[in-house]
């Protein structure tokens, strides 16, 4: 028995130690590991390839830890019960002690050391060849400089809103609704909460607009008012059908916080504004099925027509880790039969939100309507990763006979491929547009500032310009998306550069007036100035002041005259052993002094053709960012919060920051009006 | 009276050994044991009495949604005191108030209703940026900061609860 009670307190000593030390100790692998995942994704999780900033941090150190606390040190054990008692207590109180400690008010210490916090940037900062241009030593002693926590004036906070995207007057903005086209209005419907610039309270805002850039701000659609949307009336499609109705499907999270669908429809047809809804009395048309979890049963899609009549829509889900796609049928969407089979899966990408299913022509150049279904069409599923908070897709074929979609390339299907757009974007949705028979798809993006900013300034979110989306007949492994033509009403002046020649480690100012409101076009030639050696591993990680061969290179947007607050928007081209990779990037991290607000690098691998020219086209609308490279094969989306290169102060430039290039740009670019959105003037009709 | 002297430590033992099958665990422990700082994890959670009954993750979601809004209505009421005490800092202070005044009216009703009416990711964007919001009062100090524990603890307490809540995604 002795033998026994001595094991026992001994292994409790030891493993005391260990715990304490394990989980207090900052080396510890498991602490580590968080601490960067902490400190650089403020809002996102999402996983990313470039640098990480230090943890804000110092390690505790050892004097924190308490320290009246650990077990007794060497102990002879007496075989006495007594003595076991005695010991027990003596763990027993130490562990109050821990409690306590661990718990007490923290009190002002003075030898705390605080690191100086330092941008997402810079892990090289010795630049390897000229020293000149956009170069880590030009910048590096402003970033030392920098403050703590930024003192946002009114100016700037008024400078963040965009003047030709979408967003509300005012509070928070999420996922886009039921986006259509009835009676010559496009209309958006939108996640909104009515009473704070942060999600809740939600219901759907509404606007129209004739040309899907001048907006008119409508009273709100839908309110949760109704015990199956009451904490929630979440996001839908709509289904216009062959004879003009339409049909508005959406998720309700109900009193009990179940997500079932609904069903809606305008008020009065006639209106085309659509002002009224009604709900239908038989709500809700569909509740989750048995094997599916209460709040796993979201976002429903727009419907397709089958070969025997009868509409399929899909719902998204998961079963464990895995995305799912869930397929009903309907014919009069008020009763619905839910197939066996998933439309498609794939394990370990999590629920799958917002699902968007549709035909896209091949080797066509216009958009089909979601029914559309015969050769020359493939599919494109795509679905909103809520693990990742990232809007992926795949192209496959759709067999309208069993309801399944197959991807063409399994190593990239959904949720483990391609990304519909590669920077801050999420919850797409599309549509057909029967006017000009275009699929146009809207992108919410979210702030990237912190939530203080966000209610200080009254407001959070925009949707990007829509977009066009078309096969890709060139590469045919990808889809193109390209801002919808009428932005070109905005175009005001423009001013060409032609063949302008950008050394290595140089920046080129472009005299372009007022910088903040732009359409850019961009063409690169580069020449080779020397061997060309391959290297491999280049991608957009490191940034742009991460200099190689044969990149990078590009524009400045929002940048000041004095550098210190830059977005480079670029290409870097490697030659590798598998031949010429092009990666299309922009790099966040010195686009504002502020340290507050999250600065990402984005990008990824862009197709290059044979004998095509590098391209890029850029949209600059104050605090957003949209990049198309290579006609759209890689779009990026960008959030900006620059403190100094705002208003007058914003500047365009080129740069090559490559070591073994010339490039040459030859440049179109426009100075965009705004589009005034303003509320609708319902008192005058 | 021995078999229970001989049974208890064992038991205490398992509680803290770190490298234990986490399913055999209760629920505060196994839901901690996957955040990035257990201890502190436990003994916020323990401190509360709801902690008891809770049945499931987001039960303990928002016990810990809770917590950061004690936490941040506790450091509104420090800095009070300490912009009296320390005139020199009242800038970075009144920075700090407005940074803690954000948890309480953004992040913790924003987290509240993600966790309550089913849109989980929400409840993580909120904690997330609360952590955000105790860092950026830190770092507005300069490296001076007379509530660096106190900004650490908010900071941390945040990161476990988005942490917890992401299970649930």
């Amino acid at each position: 028995m002795a033998v026994v009670t001595k094991l026992p307190l001994s292994s409790l000593a030891l493993s005391f130690h260990l715990s304490n030390s394990f989980y207090l100790n900052p080396i510890s692998p498991f602490s580590l590991l968080f601490s960067f995942s902490f400190s650089t994704h403020p809002k996102m999780d999402t996983p990313y390839h470039h640098l990480h900033a230090p943890p804000h941090y110092p390690p505790l150190l050892p004097q924190e830890q308490p320290s009246d606390a650990g077990p007794p040190a060497s102990h002879r054990k007496p075989f006495k019960g007594f003595a076991a008692i005695l010991a027990s207590v003596i763990f027993l109180l130490s562990l109050v002690a821990l409690i306590i400690n661990q718990t007490q008010k923290p009190l002002p210490s003075q030898n705390n050391i605080v690191p100086t916090s330092k941008p997402t940037s810079f892990s090289n900062p010795e630049p390897r060849g000229v020293a000149e241009g956009v170069s880590a030593k030009s910048n590096s002693h402003l970033l030392r400089n920098i403050k703590g926590s930024y003192n946002w004036t009114n100016a700037m906070f008024t400078w963040q809103r965009t003047s030709f995207h979408f967003q509300p007057e005012k509070n928070w903005m999420n996922d886009p609704n039921g986006p259509l086209f009835y009676k010559g209005w496009y209309h958006l419907f939108y996640q909104y909460n009515p009473d704070s610039a942060v999600w809740g309270n939600i219901t759907w805002g509404h606007a129209v607009s004739a040309d899907l850039i001048h907006w008119l701000y409508l009273p709100i659609a839908m309110v949760p008012d109704q015990w199956y949307d009451i904490n929630g009336v979440w996001t839908g499609s709509a289904t216009i059908l062959p004879d003009g109705q339409i049909v508005m499907l959406y998720t309700g999270s109900t009193d009990k916080s179940v997500q079932v669908q609904n069903l809606a429809y305008p008020a009065d047809p006639s209106d085309p504004l659509l002002l009224d809804w009604v709900k239908y009395p038989g709500n809700p048309v569909l509740v989750p099925p048995r094997h599916i979890g209460p709040k796993d049963f979201r976002d429903p899609t727009t419907a397709w027509a089958g070969p025997d009549g009868k509409w399929r829509l899909t719902i998204g889900s998961k079963i464990g880790k895995t995305g799912i796609s869930l397929v009903y049928q309907t014919t009069d969407f008020k009763t619905y039969e839910l197939l066996d089979e998933y439309l498609h899966a794939v394990p370990g990408t999590g629920m799958w939100e917002c699902v968007d299913f549709y035909p896209v022509a091949i080797n066509g150049s216009v958009g089909l309507d979601t029914s559309a279904t015969g050769p020359g069409i493939k599919h494109v599923l795509k679905a909103s990763l809520d693990d990742t908070k990232v809007d992926h897709y795949a192209i496959g074929t759709y067999n309208p006979e069993n309801d399944k979609w197959t991807p063409d390339n399994p190593e990239e299907d959904v949720g483990i491929g391609l990304k519909w757009d590669y920077g801050r974007y999420y919850a797409s949705k599309s549509f057909y547009d029967p006017y000009k028979k275009r699929r146009i798809v809207w992108g919410w993006i979210n702030e990237t500032d912190t939530e203080s900013d966000d209610l200080e300034k009254g407001w959070a979110s925009v949707q990007t310009i829509p977009r066009t989306v078309l096969y890709d007949n060139k590469t045919g492994s990808n889809v193109v998306q390209w801002p919808v033509e009428e932005i070109e009403s905005l175009r005001q002046n423009s001013t060409v550069f032609e063949e302008v020649v950008v050394e290595p480690g140089s920046v080129v100012p472009l005299d372009i007036g007022v910088a903040t409101q732009l359409d850019i076009s961009a063409e690169f030639e580069t020449e080779l100035l020397g061997s060309g050696a391959t290297e491999e591993g280049y991608g957009c990680s490191g940034g742009a002041v991460d200099r190689s061969a044969m990149g990078p290179f590009g524009l400045l947007v929002n940048a000041h005259d004095s550098l210190s607050e830059l977005t480079p928007i670029f290409f870097r081209s490697s030659n590798t052993t598998n031949g010429t990779n092009t990666y299309f990037c922009t790099d966040e991290t010195r686009s504002s002094l502020a340290p507050d607000v999250f600065k990402q690098v984005h990008g990824s691998k862009v197709p290059v053709l044979q004998g095509e020219k590098l391209s890029m086209r850029i949209l600059v609308d104050h605090s957003i960012v949209e990049s198309f490279g290579q006609g759209g094969r890689t779009v990026i989306t960008s959030r900006i919060y620059p403190t100094k290169a705002i208003y007058g102060a914003a500047r365009l430039f080129l740069f090559n920051n490559a070591t073994g290039v010339n490039v040459k740009a030859t440049l179109k670019i426009w100075r965009l009006n705004s589009a005034f959105i303003h509320p609708f003037p319902l008192d005058q009709i | 009276m021995k078999a229970i002297l001989f049974v208890f430590p064992f038991v205490l033992a398992v509680a803290y050994f770190p490298i234990s099958q986490c399913q055999n665990l209760p629920l505060i422990e196994h839901t901690c044991k996957q955040t990035p700082y257990y201890g502190l994890c436990v003994t916020s959670l323990k401190s509360d009495p709801r902690s008891k009954t809770a049945g499931d993750v987001q039960a303990i979601a928002l016990i810990m949604v809770d917590i950061i809004k004690a936490k941040a209505g506790g450091a509104l009421q420090h800095i009070e005191k300490l912009k009296q005490k320390y005139p020199a800092l009242r800038v970075p202070l009144s920075a700090c108030k407005d940074r803690f005044n954000a948890i309480i009216i953004g992040d913790v009703p924003q987290a509240v209703e993600a966790l309550t009416k089913g849109d989980p990711k929400f409840a993580v964007d909120a904690a997330n940026d609360a952590a955000l919001e105790a860092d950026s009062c830190e770092r507005g100090f300069s490296g001076k900061s007379p509530i660096t524990q106190m900004n650490k603890l908010n900071h941390d307490i945040s990161i476990i609860t988005a942490s917890i809540v992401k299970m649930m995604l």
